[in-house]
């Protein structure tokens, strides 16, 4: 009897949590298994479970350590995996962006798994979570890893594309077929709903001159480029907290910058420009205003307290964990193929601040590199 | 005093492979739509065409109560590799074919059992592998054995998945036809192309 068949005679369920909690699971594009699922969501709300969950996590972590066959990476992609599962909403509190990064950072110097496609997929899963990959795809072809596989240069092409860099993107497919990548029909396939895709768009020869991204600066004075550049106003918050923990953030939000606010909001706003001139000191009463003037109540807004959330696997103590920089603790030996210190690091997720470090790697993903790696 | 029977709660042979015919539309048409299967811009094509040339069998061949599964598999348009199976098993109740007896339960009832399991549909990107190659699907119907192969059909081998993942989902029961539903994929697999 084929498994379906037995299935459907059987008198086997499946829970029913992964509809309930929908909303709560970022789906993989690998799929999930559903029994691993619905047993993770019903941990958010049974602290039994919670427990194991994390002390699963901990034990897979102590198994990439332990280690002894000749497949290192193999360890860390069950660890991975679990995680992934094992944290259906993902989020800056699983650790993924954590282990992906000390994943790569492992074996990014080995000759073995350049061409792993396994390595390949962590490094492509790193950039997705990060706000600009762009720095990651640089490195990947400077230190020639994945370049044989379709996946890498369809990755990279997306990126370019949603950064309207469409002759970029056009050109590194075009490099992926000359290469012939595999599997090659995959790639030829992307390139044509590509060319479908760019013949669709709106002319935007202005995108396509401008290689280099480099940030405009601009002090205030000048309007933010374009209505394209508007963006919700972002709420202003004490302490960084839930904004942006369920989401999956390619780019942050970025403030919408009105230079006809001349109301304080809070430490995000710039200071008025009504008198922008620096021609002018202005009257001793106005320069000495900081001195001068009563304090008085925000009349604009109020700003409701957030309770901090609970940091999964953070003992409820009343003792504030103090985040030890990144120059002062061990710096971990990246030459070791065992990466025995790294994955330290990794085992003290429970105790570290998990969220923090996430932030600074969505933002640098290539921070804890050598610099000597780096795409110049 | 002779009762007043609803019309609406009757539920005949007849009534009942309609409903479960058309579920099978429903879901069929949920299932490209939502797995796409089709691109958006064919899928008006599809719907007027291609799917109710299949159902129309199916309807026949659960008034005689002769249908037991149907299966509508989705495969890589490239290499032919089964990736999904949404399998929707009956169960009929004998009496009702042989006899010809009606059986009682609502409409509305009926219908909700129905919208529940297509809420499941919509749901299931929740953990089905994303789909991104060209599919082209197939439709399988699994009969008693002593049902002619029509001419617009072909006998076939299952097309199963190795080691599958499955999920049961709901099932709906009109008093004659149950049917049960179960979605099964490929595993995971972290080095697949």
């Amino acid at each position: 009897m084929d498994p379906e068949t037995e299935f459907l005679s059987s008198k086997r369920q499946t829970g029913n949590e992964w509809e309930l909690f929908k909303e709560n699971v970022r789906p993989l594009k690998r799929g999930r298994n559903v029994d691993l699922l619905n047993h993770a969501l019903k941990a958010h709300t049974n602290d039994q479970l919670k427990k194991s969950l994390l002390e699963n996590r901990r034990r897979l972590i102590e198994a990439i350590d332990e280690y002894q066959g000749d497949d290192p990476l193999q360890p860390w992609l069950d660890c991975i995996k679990w995680v992934q599962e094992a944290f259906p909403p993902g989020g800056d509190f699983s650790g993924l962006v954590l282990i992906y990064e000390q994943c790569v950072r492992a074996f990014w110097h080995s000759d073995r798994y350049k061409d792993d496609l396994r390595y390949l997929k962590v490094w492509l899963e790193y950039a997705e979570h990060c706000s600009d990959a762009e720095v990651i795809y640089s490195f990947l072809d400077a230190n020639d890893i994945g370049n044989t596989h379709s996946a890498y240069y369809i990755a990279y092409a997306l990126h370019m594309e949603s950064k309207s860099k469409m002759k970029a993107a056009n050109d590194i497919l075009n490099l992926g077929i000359s290469s012939n990548a595999q599997p090659i029909e995959k790639l030829r396939d992307a390139y044509k709903k590509f060319l479908a895709r760019s013949m669709r768009r709106p002319n935007a020869t202005e995108e396509e001159l401008k290689e280099d991204d480099l940030p405009v600066r601009s002090f205030g004075t000048v309007l933010a480029r374009g209505e394209s550049q508007r963006q919700a106003i972002k709420t202003f918050e004490l302490g960084r907290n839930k904004l942006k923990q369920d989401q999956v953030h390619r780019t942050p939000l970025s403030i919408y910058n009105d230079t006809n606010m001349d109301v304080m909001r809070g430490h995000h706003s710039k200071p008025s420009t009504g008198s922008n001139s620096w021609h002018t000191l202005g009257g001793r009463a106005e320069r000495n205003k900081e001195n001068n003037a009563m304090p008085a109540k925000w009349t604009s807004h109020k700003i409701p307290q957030r309770p901090v959330p609970r940091i999964v696997g953070a003992v409820a103590s009343s003792q504030i964990e103090v985040f030890v920089d990144e120059e002062c603790e061990e710096k971990p030996k990246v030459h070791d193929e065992k990466d025995r210190t790294s994955s330290l690091q990794l085992r003290e997720l429970d105790g570290r601040n998990i969220k923090k470090e996430t932030e600074l790697l969505r933002e640098n993903p290539l921070r804890n590199f050598p610099s000597n790696s780096l795409p110049r | 005093m002779a009762s007043r029977t609803v019309a609406k709660d009757i539920i005949t042979l007849r009534g009942s492979a309609a409903i479960v015919s058309e579920f099978f539309g429903y879901a069929a048409n949920s299932i490209l739509y939502n797995r796409g299967v089709y691109p958006e811009e064919s899928f008006a094509k599809v719907k007027k065409y291609g799917l109710p040339m299949l159902l129309t069998q199916d309807e026949e061949w659960l008034e005689a109560g002769k249908l037991q599964r149907v299966v509508m598999v989705i495969m890589s348009k490239a290499t032919k590799e089964v990736l999904e199976r949404w399998n929707f098993s009956i169960e009929t109740d004998s009496d009702v074919v042989e006899k010809g007896v009606s059986r009682e339960k609502s409409d509305r009832e009926i219908m909700r059992e129905i919208q529940a399991i297509m809420r499941q549909i919509a749901s299931s990107i929740t953990y089905l592998p994303c789909l991104d190659e060209p599919c082209v699907f197939d439709v399988l119907a699994y009969t008693d054995t002593d049902v002619p192969v029509p001419f617009t059909w072909i006998e076939s081998d299952p097309k199963l998945i190795a080691n599958p993942q499955m999920v049961k989902l709901h099932s709906f029961d009109t008093k004659i036809h149950k049917v049960d539903t179960l979605v099964s994929y490929k595993n995971d697999e972290w080095d697949e192309q």
